[in-house]
């Protein structure tokens, strides 16, 4: 039997929904109650252990799937809003609106998009909805350069030359012949945005720049694990798997429709 | 194409000039007065205004933007508002050690990339590629990088933790150092490039020339490495010269993974110390880094494919 790679990772996040939601039920302790136990070895009543303030790993692990989805999630939608009325409007409109569209997005997808989320996130000081706001307006030249594409394809079909000579307008066009055309492979492209978005906030984390605490956030559980790999790895190799097994999910999902 | 390259290098002066005075004036209009942070936040007033007066930055924003330009333009970054050690001096000291990071990265993920889609087909041999592949894609490189010190550091005890030791203290020592941060850097790329590589491999595949080759009775792996790897490695070159760019990325967070000198680690600190002309220098570096490498990747495509012409 052959499972295609778009179940597993619709799978992959379904899961992760269901453990964000249930996170209350699932999680042994509570994610932000330290105790005295610092840096305690895997057990059974802490099946991870316990991290530099003796709170429990894997209750954090399961508590920081919310963060991620939510930041993943919010992020990608940042980029749809921004990125796909650009890419529309350039694709149909064309003319000089195009050639400026296409320079600043090729300028933008040039340049790193960590470096890039560095040095706003540092600007704008780090908080969930800041980084929402700032991963979101860092990937949506990607969804906009995509956007544009599909809709120069959509735009040659003889429709749309019949919706015009309907006296239809560009706006009228593009919402009811344009947009129901392509929003599949933009749906395609906002599960890829998600696991991209994951990463590089993660990696934000990692660098310091990330979630301020006590909220859990496996970028910055790795980071904390990294410091005290020799006494117990699970801080850091649990969240880091997570973070793996989460992205993988999204990109498997988003991947087969490109 | 001499004419080419130099008209697109000045084309890329605009976009420089634009940045940088975007970077320039968003950070001095968030962040506040540089002599407040410099200082520390109880400074007296007297002392922030005298400092303010020697350095020029009680003046607009605009005046001092314009002069940093000019004196950029000359090769002076400014000192470092943290250490007053010389900007310029400091990355000079760091860009060496990306660059070798980051080229030894290019090259390992092209070759084990193209490599290991080019073999013939072995029995599982294909789905490990592709679930190499996907880890490559999909684990952030610092978890990568962190897993890959557990391994080879913690456990085995094979390769130092940290560090960096250069060239001058042996080529063993050296390598040892390099070792990992290569395979964590690559590891996104080997992935990217597999999936390039492998799309274009297919499609050459099937061509006329490949079933002739196979017909005539090559062994397999002739025919593959030989007769349809030259012709389905030009997206991949190109591919990994537009790459190079987006590489310091990568090195920021494998830099400070593995500790070790370069760009990416001086972009962090100066990040933390609120450092501005070294932010402000680096972002500088990895701008013209950008547009040199895409001219580069255009330049290699029409030397690999004369049919293309550029403009």
């Amino acid at each position: 039997m052959r499972v295609s790679q778009k179940s597993i990772g619709g799978l992959i996040v379904l899961l992760a929904c269901a453990v964000a939601l249930l996170a209350p039920i699932l999680a042994p302790h509570d994610p932000t109650k330290s105790s005295v136990l610092f840096l305690h070895r895997p057990s059974d009543t802490y099946l991870f252990g316990t991290d530099e303030l003796g709170r429990d790993i894997l209750s954090r692990v399961i508590y920081g799937t919310r963060t991620s989805l939510a930041i993943g999630a919010g992020a990608s939608l940042v980029a749809v809003i921004i990125g796909a009325p650009i890419g529309l409007a350039a694709g149909y409109l064309g003319g000089k609106i195009d050639v400026v569209a296409v320079q600043l997005i090729d300028l933008f997808i040039a340049l790193p998009g960590l470096v890039l989320a560095l040095i706003i996130t540092v600007m704008v000081g780090p908080s969930l909805l800041n980084l929402v706001l700032v991963l979101g307006v860092v990937t949506c030249p990607v969804v906009a350069r995509l956007v544009r594409g599909q809709t120069l394809a959509v735009r040659e079909h003889a429709y749309i030359e019949a919706a015009v000579a309907a006296g239809g307008s560009s706006f009228w066009i593009i919402r009811r012949h344009v947009w129901p055309n392509i929003v599949r492979i933009v749906a395609a492209q906002f599960a890829i945005t998600v696991s991209f978005a994951i990463i590089t906030s993660a990696s934000l984390s990692f660098l310091g720049l990330g979630i301020p605490p006590p909220t859990p956030d496996w970028g910055s559980m790795v980071r904390s694990g990294f410091d005290v790999l020799a006494i117990n790895p699970a801080l850091s190799l649990a969240p880091g798997s997570a973070i793996g097994v989460l992205v993988l999910g999204f990109y498997l999902l988003g991947n087969s429709d490109r | 194409m001499l004419t080419v390259t130099v008209r697109r290098l000045l084309l890329a002066i605009p976009t420089l000039v634009a940045l940088t005075a975007l970077l320039f004036f968003s950070v001095t209009k968030i962040l506040g007065s540089p002599a407040s942070m410099m200082l520390g936040e109880d400074a007296s007033p007297s002392a922030i205004a005298e400092l303010n007066a020697r350095y020029g930055f009680d003046r607009p924003a605009y005046v001092q933007y314009v002069d940093w330009l000019k004196s950029a333009a000359m090769g002076d970054f400014g000192r470092s508002y943290t250490s007053n050690d010389s900007v310029g001096a400091a990355i000079a000291g760091a860009l060496p050690v990306t660059l070798e990071l980051s080229a030894w990265a290019i090259l390992l993920a092209v070759v084990a990339s193209v490599g290991l889609n080019s073999l013939p087909n072995m029995p599982g041999l294909r789905r490990i590629v592709v679930l190499a592949n996907l880890i490559g894609i999909t684990m952030p490189n610092f978890f990568i990088g962190i897993s890959l010190i557990f391994l080879f550091s913690v456990e085995l005890g094979w390769l130092p933790t940290t560090g960096w030791a250069a060239w001058s203290d042996g080529i063993v020592q050296h390598m040892q150092h390099m070792i990992m941060p290569v395979l964590t850097l690559s590891a996104y790329y080997f992935g990217a490039f597999s999936l390039i590589y492998r799309a274009e491999f297919s499609e050459v595949y099937r061509l006329l020339y490949i079933r002739t080759a196979r017909a005539k009775g090559l062994p397999p792996f002739k025919v593959a490495f030989k007769h349809a790897l030259p012709n389905a490695i030009l997206p991949v070159i190109t591919f990994a010269g537009l790459s190079m760019g987006q590489l310091t990325g990568g090195a920021v967070v494998t830099e400070t993974v593995f500790s070790m000198p370069g760009i990416g680690r001086l972009f962090v600190s100066a990040i933390a110390g609120r450092d501005f002309p070294v932010m402000l220098a680096i972002g500088m570096v990895v701008v013209v880094g950008v547009v040199i490498m895409n001219l580069v990747a255009d330049i290699l495509y029409t030397v690999v494919n004369p049919q293309i012409r550029l403009e």
